[in-house]
């Protein structure tokens, strides 16, 4: 792969956080170029770069690794996917990287129009985790506890998701990126309704949009010099692609349209040639896909089985679970589907599988969800005595396991 | 919810209709060109399923010239030599052409009955490209479109439904008065609303809502019985007056630090550690007596 050769030996990123854990600062004497935005991850030594979403960087293992791809199945009313395909893009205007958005539902300048504003000083950053029950303020939370004081600031349970050292930027939602700092930023668009057709003579399995898009992505690469065509002086960047809502009927793909879907393999062909491209460049991408449409099981696992990462966004909005009293602080559940295997055999797999997502004003957080303990007498007892009469069905006392269900010792 | 969306306040787009056999919505469909015809606004309507009469039946008569009725009753499918209107019409340019010959200054309603007759004749990603130009184009003020879900496939009506601005969802009433609409709505900012109303349509064409659905079948609030305290009807006193609780507080426990202590030990800056020893009296420090020379 042409990304981790490069990545190799380079130094850390010239970024330093606020507060740092650690002095310690490789030296290392290559002539390779860093890129602004980038760092090699600890885990692998890949080059990765920040999704935008701090939570999801550690999700994915530091960051999301140049040269893959990353697929968001969208929520219902695709409110949460947008936000983070927002936050991946202004990242990129941050980190001074080039975008390339292609959107078939409305234009992309509308996309790029709403990215939100990053929070360029450090001050709201990273401070200990804020947790619910914690009591306000620093100088009466001492009366609080009186003999177990010194787990005060400790939040009660460690549901956060976060790493130690900060990589990636933090975006103010309410407010939009002011139109310099996107206009410094180099972006390429791609409009379906909008774009020259060009027809096709040859047969492919592509559909003529996808083809349309690979193409244009593969001119965009060719001509920034992603793909190591220029030559090496030339200061090196990261091209980062936004795909929003691949799959839907507005690419002409009837994929989410019917259980057997007559173009059954244009949007796996599709994917397969992109990976083929970002493997080859430096570029990462993020494609939303609205999953919830897709109703052939087969096809929507083969298509995960594409994506180097997959992650898909549940929103609690309209659905019985708004009211379940459980998810009420947050937004709705995140699962991830794939994790990469990136020149290794075995990778790093979160944890946690219950993974809860809300959206806060500054931030987008991904914490661990956490059932409180059920504390209803009957309950527990009859899983106690479940579990004993299942586990002895011939007694040594004799009894019969459905007759002594309250027997508790 | 629902009257606002009749009203047609919230800007147009596209409004989608959901109904199935168990209740039309067609009678709602009507009250929304009434709606609109009483806004003088000039209205066409796509008719696949029923004839034109019937369609004009309740309305109006004096707003007729305001409504274009273009028949696809007769002929939808254009087996005859000079249809009116034909299914595959269904596309932008067809229409647009068609809309230009009834000269009209401002943006009109269309309203389309019902699209469950179009997507079984034309597949749906053109249907879906035609519908995105039509809610985006600046001729078409609103598009109100009527769809029988349990005509298609799931994945077809997810995907029509994508598209709609608001979806409402029309089902009939449990006790029989009326029916229960179910609406979502999506703003231009991405936020998602949704009601649920009991409906009832009056002979007019106007819509009166009645309220909100009891919903029987949700979570059941389990009704706990009060728990007995199990403090009370005790022989010992358990529990504290107010004095105790103060002098309990002021007990000074031991093994504490000092609050200065406390407050340093709280606030040490992370990822360094230090090491803070107070000697007591037990304490043996020798000034002359290091351990430096030990050679450990």
């Amino acid at each position: 792969m042409a990304a981790p050769m490069k990545s190799v030996g380079s130094k850390l990123s010239v970024e330093r956080p606020a507060f740092t854990t650690t002095s310690f600062q490789k030296k290392t004497r290559s002539k390779l170029v860093s890129i602004p935005g980038t760092r090699p991850s600890v885990q692998n030594g890949q080059l990765i770069v920040s999704t935008g979403v701090t939570s999801l960087d550690y999700l994915l293992g530091g960051g999301l690794a140049v040269g893959t791809l990353l697929l968001i199945e969208e929520d219902r009313y695709d409110s949460y996917s947008r936000m983070i395909l927002k936050y991946f893009l202004a990242e990129g205007v941050v980190c001074r990287h080039e975008l390339f958005v292609a959107a078939v539902q409305e234009s992309p300048d509308d996309i790029l129009q709403e990215l939100p504003a990053p929070i360029l000083d450090d001050i709201a950053i990273h401070k200990p985790v804020e947790q619910h029950g914690l009591p306000c303020g620093p100088q009466d939370s001492l009366d609080s506890m009186k003999i177990a004081w010194r787990y005060q600031n400790l939040p009660k349970v460690q549901s956060a998701l976060a790493s130690s050292s900060r990589f990636g930027h933090y975006y103010d939602v309410s407010k939009t990126m002011e139109p310099e700092i996107r206009q410094a930023a180099n972006c390429h668009r791609f409009y379906f309704p909008e774009h020259p057709t060009q027809s096709s003579p040859t047969q492919s399995p592509m559909l003529e949009s996808y083809s349309a898009l690979l193409k244009s992505l593969q001119e965009v690469i060719h001509k920034g010099g992603f793909d190591g065509a220029a030559p090496m002086t030339k200061s090196r960047n990261i091209l980062r692609i936004g795909l929003h809502s691949l799959g839907s009927a507005l690419w002409g793909d009837d994929l989410c349209c019917r259980d057997n879907p007559r173009h059954s393999h244009a949007l796996t062909t599709f994917l397969y040639g992109l990976r083929a491209l970002l493997r080859s460049s430096l570029s990462v991408a993020v494609v939303t896909l609205p999953s919830h449409l897709i109703q052939n099981r087969a096809l929507m696992g083969s298509i995960t089985r594409l994506c180097d990462n997959a992650i898909s966004l549940e929103s609690f909005k309209g659905s019985e679970r708004e009211t379940n009293p459980l998810y009420k602080d947050y937004h709705g559940l995140l699962h991830v589907r794939q994790v990469p295997h990136l020149n290794c055999l075995v990778s790093e797999l979160p944890d946690r599988k219950d993974l809860a997502f809300k959206l806060k004003r500054k931030q987008f957080s991904i914490e661990r969800l956490h059932l409180p303990p059920d504390l209803s007498e009957t309950v527990s007892r009859v899983s106690r005595g479940e579990l004993a009469g299942a586990a002895m069905p011939g007694s040594a006392c004799g009894s019969s396991t459905s007759g002594n269900k309250h027997l508790d010792f | 919810m629902l009257p606002e969306i009749l009203q047609g306040t919230v800007g147009g787009g596209f409004v989608l209709i959901q109904d199935s056999s168990n209740y039309s919505g067609r009678q709602l469909l009507k009250s929304f060109i009434h709606a609109a015809l009483t806004r003088e606004e000039v209205v066409h309507v796509l008719g696949f399923e029923v004839s034109e009469e019937e369609l004009k039946d309740g309305l109006n008569e004096s707003s007729m010239q305001r409504l274009h009725f273009h028949n696809a009753y007769i002929d939808p499918l254009g087996w005859t030599e000079s249809p009116h209107f034909t299914v595959h019409q269904f596309s932008m340019e067809q229409l647009t052409s068609l809309f230009k010959q009834t000269q009209q200054t401002k943006p009109f309603t269309l309203v389309i009955d019902s699209l469950s007759w179009i997507l079984r004749h034309i597949s749906t990603p053109v249907v879906c490209e035609s519908l995105q130009q039509l809610k985006k184009g600046g001729a078409v003020r609103a598009v109100i479109g009527l769809l029988h879900s349990d005509m298609h496939q799931r994945g077809l009506v997810g995907s029509v439904c994508h598209l709609a601005t608001s979806v409402i969802t029309v089902r009939p009433g449990l006790r029989g008065d009326g029916a229960v609409a179910k609406t979502t709505k999506r703003s231009k900012t991405g936020k998602v609303t949704q009601d649920e109303e009991i409906f009832s349509i009056k002979e007019d064409l106007t819509v009166t809502v009645q309220g909100k659905p009891s919903q029987p079948g949700t979570t059941q609030t389990e009704l706990e019985e009060p728990e007995a305290d199990p403090t009370a009807n005790l022989t010992f006193n358990l529990r504290l007056s107010d004095k105790e609780r103060e002098a309990k507080e002021k007990l000074a426990l031991p093994f504490v630090f000092s609050k200065e202590k406390k407050t340093a030990l709280l606030h040490t800056g992370p990822g360094s550690g230090r090491i803070l020893y107070e000697p007591d009296a037990n304490d043996d420090y020798d000034q002359e007596d290091p351990d430096d020379d030990l050679d450990v």
